[in-house]
């Protein structure tokens, strides 16, 4: 019964890493078991997002080249029960790991998980064929951006022709509301229209991310930002539940939220 | 100034000097002492059968004395290392860590715990 997820998007800093940590921490905290698996070999960074870097000792490649049990390498969360980082080798090339090893380690890992979610390296080479190679689903990230659109269409392309993932999800990242509504940056409905697939959340821009991920936490746990009440929807969906999409309109705080209360603003 | 203690032993091992800064993703790995002239960053390791010193800034991985020898040292102007370990021992610092001394600090075994002091000994510049 046990799923293995990668997150994915071509290009690079949309948010494959955050968004890896967040649903996460959002399915240990409604008590699934977790692991969360950095295929970033050599510019990895999802154990610095959890604050979890000064734990590691082993890593997938010790366990890929038998220098370790499997057990040894995967690192407990110390803020979610049920939520686990496999880390990768920071001082290795993305060569370190095949599709097969990969494949072989997610067979063993899917026994002891719930979920399996891969936090996929930006690019489509070696390190991404890895990274795939293992997942039965994919979560493409993007932002309303042009480049990172196209991009993620490029990888949509891939998943479904070279690796056989049928219908990947899509997450659109860091949305602004305001300038979607001046016409000055592309909105959900035009980024779905372009890459056709279904969609899975909308997580808008949102100062508290930056912050939590400077400190080494997630923002899912926190219930005063519009972002991780965001990506708990994301999660329920995740797990089958029909959860309407966010209204994003309020990020202008008090005032807006009056004025659209009196009917002055749409 | 009296000859520090960490140094009134035999250390008979090889000693490569690495004169850059190691970053992240770079390593360093010798069988003897090492000694870096510059720092070490986050996600930079550090791997000695002997001693290791830092004369800069140590934030990355430090193992002294891989191999087993309990009595190796880390040395750094400013110890504040991701994960140090020596011989056997592994340690991190709390997640709450906030000091920051302004001073050289060394790292040995004692009682098999691995303990940080202020290098010198004592000493306050």
């Amino acid at each position: 019964m046990s799923e293995v997820i990668v997150v994915t998007s071509g290009k690079g800093g949309v948010g494959k890493t955050t968004t890896t940590a967040n649903i996460g921490a959002g399915l240990a905290m409604l008590g699934h078991k977790v692991v969360l698996v950095d295929a970033d070999t050599g510019l990895r960074n999802l154990d610095v997002v959890l604050g979890l870097e000064n734990r590691i000792v082993y890593d997938l490649t010790n366990v890929i080249n038998e220098e370790c049990r499997l057990r040894q390498a995967i690192i407990k969360d110390k803020r979610f029960e049920g939520l686990h980082l496999l880390p990768t080798a920071q001082t290795k090339d993305k060569s370190a790991v095949t599709p097969e090893s990969m494949q072989k380690l997610c067979t063993e890992l899917k026994e002891m998980f719930d979920y399996v979610i891969i936090d996929c390296p930006a690019g489509i080479e070696q390190g991404f064929m890895s990274a795939v190679a293992a997942a039965g689903k994919a979560i493409v990230v993007t932002t309303p951006e042009v480049a990172a659109v196209r991009d993620a269409d490029r990888v949509i392309g891939l998943l479904e022709s070279k690796v056989g993932i049928k219908d990947p999800k899509l997450i659109v990242n860091r949305l602004r509301t305001k300038m979607v509504r001046s016409g000055n940056m592309m909105s959900v409905d035009d980024i779905v229209d372009i890459l056709a697939i279904d969609l899975l959340g909308v997580i808008p821009e949102d100062e508290k991310i930056v912050i939590s991920t400077n400190r080494g936490e997630t923002v899912v746990d926190n219930e005063h930002s519009l972002s991780g009440k965001a990506f708990k929807n994301i999660v329920w969906r995740i797990l089958g539940e029909p959860v309407p999409l966010l209204d994003l309109q309020d990020e202008g705080g008090f005032l807006s939220r009056l004025r659209k209360f009196i009917g002055l603003s749409n | 100034m009296a000859i520090p203690q960490a140094y009134d032993r035999k250390n008979d091992l090889e000693t490569i000097l690495v004169q850059r800064t190691l970053r992240s993703g770079q390593s360093v790995s010798y069988d003897g002492n090492v000694v870096i002239l510059g720092d070490v960053n986050p996600g930079a390791q550090v791997t000695a059968t002997g001693d290791v010193i830092v004369m800069g800034v140590m934030r990355g991985i430090v193992h002294a004395g891989a191999g087993g020898n309990d009595s190796a040292v880390v040395i750094a102007f400013r110890l504040r290392p991701t994960q140090l370990r020596i011989a056997n021992h592994i340690s991190r610092p709390p997640d709450d860590d906030n000091v920051d001394p302004e001073q050289a600090e060394i790292a040995r075994v004692r009682d098999g715990v691995i303990t940080i002091e202020a290098f010198p000994p004592g000493g306050e510049r």
